[in-house]
């Protein structure tokens, strides 16, 4: 067996409440934050005091998968992903970090919320403040939609299972094969290490497919593949999935 | 900009004893991947791989590493994660 070890690789300056941080805050007014981070920028203690000197209270939690408290990673996506419900609590959510794969996961874990909130993004290296909003999520929310449809209508699912540990999921597909097929449905179950989605076009028998790997993949990667596609989850209860979406 | 730890990482491969190490470097650190396997293999008996495509998260070690005996798989940029059970 192969031993893992892991270097978080932190950010080495000191990240602090700049000018224009202070100044988006005090224009927005927000009384509560919940605080993310990416893991290298995770050293957060001067910047939350700076914050709370303003009279801002923070919160913070622990999102299933991270490892650490106020981590973020890209498959805690969903509402049920954070120990105490500080989204869903909070006037503003600020995310600490660079690009948008992360705090994207904070504006997916809103979905089935009938209001849902910005994620303020703070990038400490450019000092950069950018906003995510449910535009940017639009086109994934009306995709699933249609997605979750399309699997209850098909009578021939593909089911995808990736062999990278950390993310197979294969007793789970199985079961998902049986519980599919106890409806009358024939499903099929492929698998790979990395799963390139330009293969689906070699099995056009597929009326829909269902991904067991990284969730991400059954919400960003189907607005760019021509087949409809929904993650595990929704695939064991899909009219379930479909009322949280049309809340 | 951000820290790779070699120290650290120098005393967990000299504490470990691998004699194969593979390393896994997301796309921006890439670039430094020649620079940590001269720093391991100079400061260390571990003889030094790198891995060559997808570092997406603490769930991306790839699979069937024991078949070429890779004893210790090093990766930069995440933490431990935790699996969700199903």
């Amino acid at each position: 067996m192969v031993r893992l070890f892991f270097v978080e690789t932190l950010y080495e300056k000191e990240i602090y409440l700049t000018d224009k941080l202070k100044k988006y805050l005090k224009e927005n007014k927000p009384k509560t934050i919940a605080l993310f981070a990416a893991i290298q920028f995770i050293k957060l203690e001067k910047l939350k005091k700076e914050i709370e000197n303003l009279d801002i209270i923070i919160k913070t939690t622990k999102a299933k998968r991270t490892g650490v408290e106020m981590q973020i990673l890209g498959c805690d996506n969903y509402h049920d992903s954070f120990k105490e419900p500080i989204i869903e609590d909070c006037d503003m959510i600020l995310y600490v970090g660079d690009g948008l794969f992360h705090p994207k996961a904070l504006l997916l874990s809103q979905i089935k919320n009938k209001k849902i909130k910005s994620v303020v993004l703070f990038d400490p290296i450019s000092n950069e403040i950018k906003e995510l909003t449910k535009k940017d999520i639009e086109n994934q929310i009306k995709k699933t939609k249609a997605n979750i449809r399309k699997f209850l209508n098909s009578d021939k699912i593909g089911i995808l299972v990736t062999i990278k540990p950390g993310q197979q999921y294969f007793e789970a597909a199985k079961t998902l094969k049986e519980k599919i097929e106890k409806q009358n449905k024939k499903s099929y179950i492929f698998i790979d290490n990395t799963l390139d989605l330009r293969n689906l076009e070699n099995y056009p028998f597929i009326e829909c497919w269902v991904n067991t790997a990284c969730p991400r993949i059954g919400t960003d990667d189907i607005t760019t593949i021509n087949q409809p596609m929904i993650n595990m989850r929704e695939a064991f209860d899909p009219i379930k999935a479909l009322e949280d979406l049309e809340n | 900009m951000f820290n790779l730890e070699l120290n650290k990482v120098i005393e967990e491969i000299k504490k470990q004893k691998p004699k194969q190490v593979l390393i896994q470097l997301p796309d921006g650190l890439k670039q430094k991947a020649n620079i940590i396997v001269d720093t391991i293999e100079e400061k260390t008996s571990a003889k030094t791989f790198i891995l060559f495509g997808s570092c997406y998260g603490a769930c991306d070690p790839p699979y069937g590493l024991d078949v070429i005996k890779i004893d210790l798989m090093i990766q930069w940029g995440h933490n431990r994660f935790h699996k969700e059970t199903w």
